[in-house]
């Protein structure tokens, strides 16, 4: 899960709670759902965090929760926005790909060490999850004292232009480079560039943001130098873009309530598409309508109104109470602007159980009879494993997964012969060990893989296991055909194709099936000791001593006889 | 007299001029030594032998100073390779002389410690000397291994090596000294009377045969005693594999709870595994390295038409006025898409969806404990197949505490009490918690499952309209925290010690 650095002096600051203990902080963010991992080098704490509350990517996002926790902030709050000054034009040109933009001017903000690095964090962990790693949404912050806003049209106020560009069409110095650069030269030669390469190559033309003075911004990969944010800037510009506007919006919403929490004043931009205009930020409250019954269900306690109420407050929400037309008890709740989790009335009974206190509820055994029983594959399964350690067998739990070489080429089976075993392998799509890309489509490999690491431990080893095997099946509708097989090694130095016999003749009797082995050939078994296995007059699986050339392959120096079936020949 | 046949021997083998030791008279008696010694204690206690007792102190050599009598002592084949080198003329540089030494690893260091201290030359700021008068040849330490790697276990007053190079080879961990307890037997003035007078063997049975039962024989015979406290021949005995013996206790504690196992698909669409869970498609577990994807067969047949048109419209629109659906794309050739199952909560899914065994009715109890696959890097603790635990109830209005109920209920069974439900997030699931329980022996809190209340989001396309609510976690979890094991690869897959699994404790 992902994790959020933390400085517990920066936290004591903003929540105001200066007297409380690093341990006692430690437990308040537990019962957020924020666990301490560790420390970081710097002395920081390290919190996991689970990804729905992203307002809590900041120490600034955990300190608002923690004052609701604390019962120092009650209800929503929502910043005030100046009118705007800056407008956003979205040209024609933008990349189809990625058309969204949206942002918003800061003003007034004092940006100390501990403030800059919460701020490159929060956009950093941004990126990382709703920002799906810049591909549905990227942030840039820029210096606004740097920008120079175009004057294009008729307008008096300041500008700057998302457009699309062509590779190489215009040059900028990006961050952490001191030459001039195309956009295309970026992606080859910059190591952010190389980085986030693949989320724009694919593109006609790259997006950029221009000012009066020229490009500044290649989005998604790499801002320019001449708009770096330092400690010195006083006021900053936002923009995000992506693939979707309620995402950036979202984006943008936690960066301005981070940054207000700071004393920064926010100020609304206009963003001009060709057809439509829109401002930023969007802070605009949402609101869900709960049934005081389901919430009672829920939580399985029953509840006053004005509990509910408080216990909304408590997280930030406010609750109104109302009828619905059927008259029933219902509550209007508002959710604040940086909520990005909040998407049924189901989300706002989770934040009111927290607030009350999951921990706190006693435990009850639900009240309804159901009647238990095991599947019938695993019933059979289960006797035929029993009968198995009855006739001597270690039982074994082999992976599924296995290579083409362990699965054909060592016991000497081409994947098309017409034997048992044999099979097209259902296989994996860039498998990241080359120990495992496709499914086994019998046991013996396996079987025999135990046996080959096994060599120093002592003799006889039966081996037994009952697993399962898959091939490409068209007529499944997975197109995988999936099957449990029976598969037995015995490994000693008198083993032999009798003793295989004598345990299958025994399991073929427990289970009252008919039993047959007429002699055939298969490559993995020693011609005239090999016989299918054909049960009720069907042909179900292969027994016989396991051929030389495969036990010399596999480093064993004493002779294995075997066999495998279809475990549902046994039904 | 009479005596048991072994004994007679024991006696006719000794002599009362002289002790012979345990190993001669059992040579004698052509009789295993621990018989001998078995037969001289009875002796003893009847007064008929006299034991002495005297401890010996033999001396061996270790692996790495058999190794060196092979092969000269580290600091001779660096003086070589100095000699070699002209270091008799003229200091050398180290590192030349080493590399041309061949020595490696450890073996460069102990050259080095030894080397001054038995004056072959010098070693300053880097640079070696040779002294051109020491004689390797003459080295006490190598003479002495070269003896000893002969004599096997030979005793200390026997070998012809001075006490003080044996103390400086044991220093160097070049020779260990052992001591063993050698017993020597005397006749007694008794068992020579005795003797004289005639011992006669008694008629002792070893094996009951038939003959013995139905010819009534046995009657008349003694049977022979055997050593009972004696360790027998192992056996082999086949065993359920240990996580199988845990997968069906499991199986019966839940069974026991009124739930009904789930079978289906190991591969299967990501539809089933992903979008009926109300996963978006741009959620990163779906695209994330570790899901394991299919090449070939590579998209499923078919799906449930409507059912993929609710799945749909629920992920773009949410459910109803107060709902809101993900701002994700939905692309239903990626649902399409097959998988090995990441979890098996595509087993429920299907099952709820009424496509697995017909429509289902509330109440029900369901489970599986079945595979899941991570495509994730192989340690002690993960595999890339591990076993779910998968289990979910469906009733009208169930509560969070109708769940923690549940689950106090089932880890009791297994001694974990004291469950904490950590509130979390789970796409699929609202509340959610994480579960922690307390380690039987180490009093750790450690997360033992992941769980909350089906999302109404994710029931309504399934065509469910009560509350279910489910919960999951690993088998091996639950198995190294009652079985102790600390590797799961001995446990589980080809690399599986077959060692281990024998001696595994069983389970119940």
């Amino acid at each position: 899960m992902p994790t959020v650095d933390i400085d517990p002096d920066e936290l004591r600051g903003l929540t105001g709670r200066e007297e409380k203990s690093d341990d006692e902080l430690k437990d308040d963010l537990f019962g957020l759902g924020l666990e301490f991992e560790g420390r970081t080098e710097d002395g920081e704490f390290e919190l996991e965090f689970a990804p729905d509350r992203l307002d809590r990517l900041s120490v600034e996002g955990v300190a608002r929760s923690m004052r609701y926790h604390y019962g120092d902030s009650r209800g929503v709050h929502v910043p005030s926005t100046n009118s705007a000054d800056w407008t956003i034009e979205v040209d024609d040109s933008v990349p189809d790909e990625r058309p969204y933009v949206t942002g918003a001017v800061i003003r007034d903000v004092d940006l100390d060490e501990e403030a800059l690095e919460s701020l490159i964090q929060l956009q950093e962990k941004l990126h990382a999850t709703m920002g799906r790693k810049r591909a549905k949404g990227a942030i840039g912050i820029h210096d606004l004292t740097m920008l120079k806003g175009r004057s294009a049209t008729d307008k008096s106020e300041p500008t700057i232009e998302y457009v699309g560009l062509e590779p190489d069409e215009d040059t900028f110095v990006p961050l952490d480079s001191d030459r001039e650069m195309t956009p295309a030269e970026v992606l080859e030669d910059h190591q952010t560039g190389q980085t986030y390469a693949d989320l724009v190559s694919e593109y006609e033309r790259y997006p950029a943001i221009y000012d009066d003075l020229g490009l500044f911004s290649f989005p998604p990969v790499i801002n320019g130098r001449r708009t770096e944010v330092s400690t010195d800037s006083r006021d900053l510009f936002v923009e995000m873009t992506g693939t979707d506007q309620w995402t950036i919006d979202k984006m943008l919403n936690i960066v301005c309530y981070a940054l207000a929490a700071r004393g920064a004043t926010l100020e609304d931009v206009e963003v001009e598409y060709p057809d439509r205009e829109i401002v930023r930020p969007d802070l605009a409250t949402k609101t869900k309508t709960v049934a005081h019954d389901r919430i009672e269900t829920i939580l399985g306690i029953g509840l006053d109104p004005e509990e509910v109420i408080d216990l909304a407050e408590r997280s930030g929400l406010e609750a109104e109470r109302q009828e619905s037309d059927d008259g029933e008890l219902v509550y209007e709740v508002t959710v604040p602007p940086y909520r990005v989790d909040v998407l049924h009335p189901l989300d706002v009974i989770d934040d009111l159980g927290r607030a009350y206190g999951f921990n706190d509820l006693e435990p009850t055994y639900p009240d309804v009879g159901t009647v238990g029983g095991r599947h019938e594959r695993s019933r059979l399964e289960r006797a035929a494993r029993t009968q198995l350690v009855g006739l001597g067998f270690e039982d074994l739990l082999n992976f599924h997964m296995i290579n083409e070489a362990e699965n054909y080429e060592r016991v000497d089976l081409e994947p098309d012969a017409d034997v048992y075993g044999a099979g097209e392998p259902a296989t994996i799509k860039e498998a990241y060990s080359e120990d495992y890309t496709m499914l086994r489509t019998w046991t013996m490999p396996s079987l025999l893989m135990v046996l080959e690491r096994n060599t120093h431990r002592s003799y006889p080893q039966h081996l037994s296991e009952i697993g399962f095997t898959a091939r490409v099946d068209e007529s499944e509708n997975t197109g995988v055909g999936e099957n449990r097989h029976v598969g037995a090694v015995l490994a000693s130095h008198e083993a032999g194709y009798e003793d295989a016999k004598a345990r299958l003749q025994a399991l073929a009797e427990n289970f009252d099936v008919d039993l047959e082995t007429p002699p055939t050939d298969h490559p993995t078994f020693i011609p005239g000791r090999t016989a299918s296995v054909v049960i009720d007059g069907e042909e179900v699986g292969v027994i016989g001593e396991v051929h030389p050339k495969v036990l010399v392959e596999h480093d064993l120096e004493v002779p294995v006889a075997a066999f495998e079936f279809d475990l549902e020949a046994l039904q | 007299m009479q005596l048991p046949a072994q004994q007679v021997a024991v006696l006719e083998a000794a002599s009362a001029d002289e002790a012979t030791s345990v190993d001669a008279l059992a040579e004698r008696a052509d009789l295993p030594p621990e018989t001998v010694t078995g037969a001289a204690f009875e002796l003893e206690d009847e007064s008929l032998v006299e034991i002495e007792e005297r401890v010996d102190e033999t001396v061996a050599l270790t692996e790495e100073g058999a190794g060196y009598a092979g092969d000269a002592l580290p600091e001779v084949r660096l003086y070589e390779a100095a000699l070699e080198a002209g270091a008799d003329e003229e200091a050398v540089q180290m590192g030349r002389v080493i590399g041309a030494s061949g020595l490696e690893g450890a073996g460069v260091d102990i050259a080095l410690s030894n080397y001054a201290r038995k004056g072959y030359g010098t070693i300053d700021s880097g640079e070696i000397t040779a002294d051109p008068d020491a004689d390797p040849s003459a080295d006490a330490e190598a003479n002495a291994l070269e003896t000893l790697a002969d004599a096997d276990e030979a005793a200390v007053d026997s070998v012809d090596v001075d006490s003080e190079t044996l103390d400086q080879l044991e220093r160097r961990g070049l020779l260990e000294r052992r001591e063993s307890t050698v017993r020597e037997i005397r006749l007694t003035d008794r068992a020579v009377t005795e003797l004289m007078a005639g011992i006669e063997t008694a008629e002792t049975v070893g094996q009951v045969t038939p003959e013995l039962i139905t010819s009534g024989e046995w009657e008349d015979v003694e049977f022979a005693e055997y050593n009972v406290e004696a360790d027998a021949e192992e056996i082999g005995s086949g065993k359920v594999h240990v996580l199988r013996q845990m997968s069906e206790r499991v199986k019966d504690v839940l069974v026991g709870m009124g739930f009904q196992e789930m079978d289906g698909p190991h591969v299967d669409a990501d539809f089933w595994i992903n979008d009926c869970l109300f996963m978006p498609q741009d959620h990163p577990a779906r695209t994330h390295w570790d899901r394991f994807a299919m090449e070939q067969p590579s998209h499923i047949d078919e799906l449930p038409e409507d059912l993929v048109a609710d799945v749909e419209r629920v992920h773009r629109e949410g459910l109803g006025d107060d709902s809101e659906g993900y701002h994700s794309p939905w692309d239903e050739d990626f649902a399409r898409a097959l998988a090995l199952r990441g979890h098996t909560t595509s087993l429920s899914t299907r099952y709820l969806s009424g496509t697995q065994i017909g429509e289902i009715e509330p109440p029900a109890r369901f489970f599986s404990v079945e595979k899941a696959y991570r495509n994730d890097t192989l340690d002690a603790t993960h595999l890339l197949e591990f076993y779910q635990i998968e289990g979910w109830v469906m009733a009208e209005d169930l509560s969070v505490r109708d769940l923690m109920g549940t689950f106090e209920e089932f880890y009791t069974q297994f001694g974990i009490e004291d469950i904490q439900f950590k509130p979390h997030y789970n796409p699929y699931t609202e509340p959610s918690f994480e579960l922690f329980g307390t380690h039987p022996t180490t009093g750790e809190l450690i997360e033992i499952g992941n769980s909350g209340i089906f999302r109404e989001e994710m029931l309504e396309p399934l065509g469910v309209d009560c509350d279910v609510m489910a919960w999951g976690l690993a088998l091996e979890r639950l198995a190294m925290l009652t079985t102790g094991a600390e590797d799961i690869r001995d446990l589980h897959g080809t690399l599986a010690d077959l060692e281990f699994l024998r001696n595994a404790e069983v389970t119940y």
